[in-house]
């Protein structure tokens, strides 16, 4: 699946009424489709709450920069910069000491939620995969719980982000009974 | 046409009964926990390690009250009340003008003492200095109309209390006119961890005095130091009694509940 196709999947998704939806995308490209996503979500006039666990916030702002995306109502939680001692001090972005804090990803969503200005709102948590790295597969998926279900009663559309290649059968399973839709390969 | 009977759906609060006039603290989670807010006129001890974030809760519960209009009061037992001034500077929450306006109130234990003469060189309150003292604090809630007092700590002052029986009285007695004045009050409890288990309080009588503990500590998880709070006890309201996470922000004290990690040790309390 391309990621021009899994962007209309989304948008489809998000038409049906959908609220948490897993979103694979292969290794290959993944941070360039995340982007890409992001991009044509700004585009259809979407407001959002961008998480990054994996990259620090400063570059993929960067990124979205290059593709001209509009970031007049994007907000990041960054669990990357503080962690690698990189730039702090951008206003758009709230920075989490260490990426065992979870509970601090669900508080910076909910007071960037009150700076969002569009009626339609997305998280982009980018990815469920960099977690992993820090916590044991079952606190990941406790948290996921929590996070999805968080989202739901928010009405907020939530897209968790999933590298193909490192998300293994149990993970998947927590992840496609959790969500309103998989998409992608 | 017949006239469709409304069911009325039962409560399912277990406790039933009609619920008490609440203080509320207009911090979000908090009220959440404990259903509305502290009962109004109880006695709350704020327990907690050091940088748990006692003082932090407590001024933003007063500031809370003052912005809504209610007189505030904060006794400031362990620092001068400069300090604890430019300290406040700090706090996005804060507003210079509260005080200002006398709706929120701070008050250095040390001169109180001076005034009424009770300050002793072997540091420790007689029957007489006890009268005085609690005279003094009711004077204060009379007389500015105190609705929200803040004692911070009630640990330093029991210090000053030559036994347990002493410090049981002491309390005893504030909570009492405390309630009388409909002052909801939070003392704060300095307290330690030993051996993984964290106390309410160093000496083991202020939280079977007090209507209600919260309990603040520090969680070590992998490492890391996370803020938490529990609602141990609360008289007169309905609480939860699961263990919360607080975050101090910008815009004041936010909360959720603590993940559980797995349920394993992978957290410990200090």
């Amino acid at each position: 699946m391309s990621v021009a196709d899994v962007a209309k999947s989304v948008i489809k998704s998000i038409n049906d009424g959908d609220t948490l939806a897993t979103v694979g995308l292969p290794a290959a490209n993944f941070h360039e489709g995340a982007v890409k996503l992001a991009t044509v979500l700004l585009g259809k006039k979407l407001g959002g709450i961008y998480i990054t666990t994996s990259r620090p916030s400063s570059h993929i702002i960067n990124e979205l920069e290059e593709a001209k995306a509009n970031l007049s109502d994007l907000y990041f939680v960054d669990l990357v910069s503080m962690t690698v001692g990189g730039s702090t001090d951008d206003a758009r972005s709230l920075y989490i000491e260490s990426p065992t804090m979870l509970e601090s990803i669900l508080l910076n969503i909910s007071l960037l939620e009150r700076r969002l200005k569009s009626k339609r709102r997305f998280v982009m948590f980018d990815s469920i995969n960099g977690l992993s790295i820090y916590s044991e597969p079952k606190v990941l998926k406790e948290f996921i719980n929590v996070l999805g279900n968080s989202m739901r009663i928010k009405s907020i559309y939530t897209m968790l982000m999933t590298v193909k290649e490192q998300t293994d059968e149990d993970l998947s399973a927590a992840l496609e009974l959790l969500s309103d839709t998989v998409i992608g390969d | 046409m017949a006239k469709k009977e409304v069911t009325k759906p039962v409560s399912l609060d277990p406790r039933g009964g009609r619920p008490r006039e609440k203080c509320v603290t207009y911090i979000e989670g908090i009220d959440r926990i404990l259903n509305g807010g502290l009962p109004v006129g109880n006695i709350v001890l704020l327990a907690g390690t050091v940088g748990s974030g006692k003082t932090t809760l407590a001024m933003e519960f007063l500031i809370n009250g003052a912005k809504n209009g209610e007189t505030c009061c904060y006794i400031s037992v362990t620092e001068p009340s400069s300090k604890m001034l430019s300290n406040l500077q700090t706090y996005g929450f804060f507003d210079d003008s509260l005080v200002k306006e006398g709706k929120l109130n701070i008050f250095d234990l040390t001169v109180i003492n001076d005034r009424l003469g009770v300050e002793r060189l072997d540091g420790t309150y007689t029957a007489k200095d006890m009268e005085a003292l609690l005279g003094a604090f009711e004077d204060i809630v009379d007389e500015l109309g105190v609705t929200r007092l803040v004692v911070d700590s009630i640990t330093a002052v029991c210090y000053q209390l030559p036994d347990k029986g002493s410090i049981r009285n002491f309390i005893f007695r504030l909570s009492q006119f405390l309630s009388t004045f409909g002052c909801t009050t939070m003392l704060i409890s300095e307290t330690v961890v030993d051996s993984n288990v964290q106390t309410y309080s160093i000496f083991g009588v202020e939280e079977a005095v007090a209507d209600g503990v919260v309990l603040m500590g520090n969680i070590v998880r992998q490492g890391d130091l996370l803020r938490s709070l529990q609602v141990v006890k609360m008289r007169g309201t309905k609480h939860s009694r699961a263990r919360h996470l607080i975050e101090l922000t910008p815009v004041g004290l936010a909360v959720v509940p603590l993940l559980k990690w797995g349920q394993d040790g992978g957290q410990a309390f200090t």
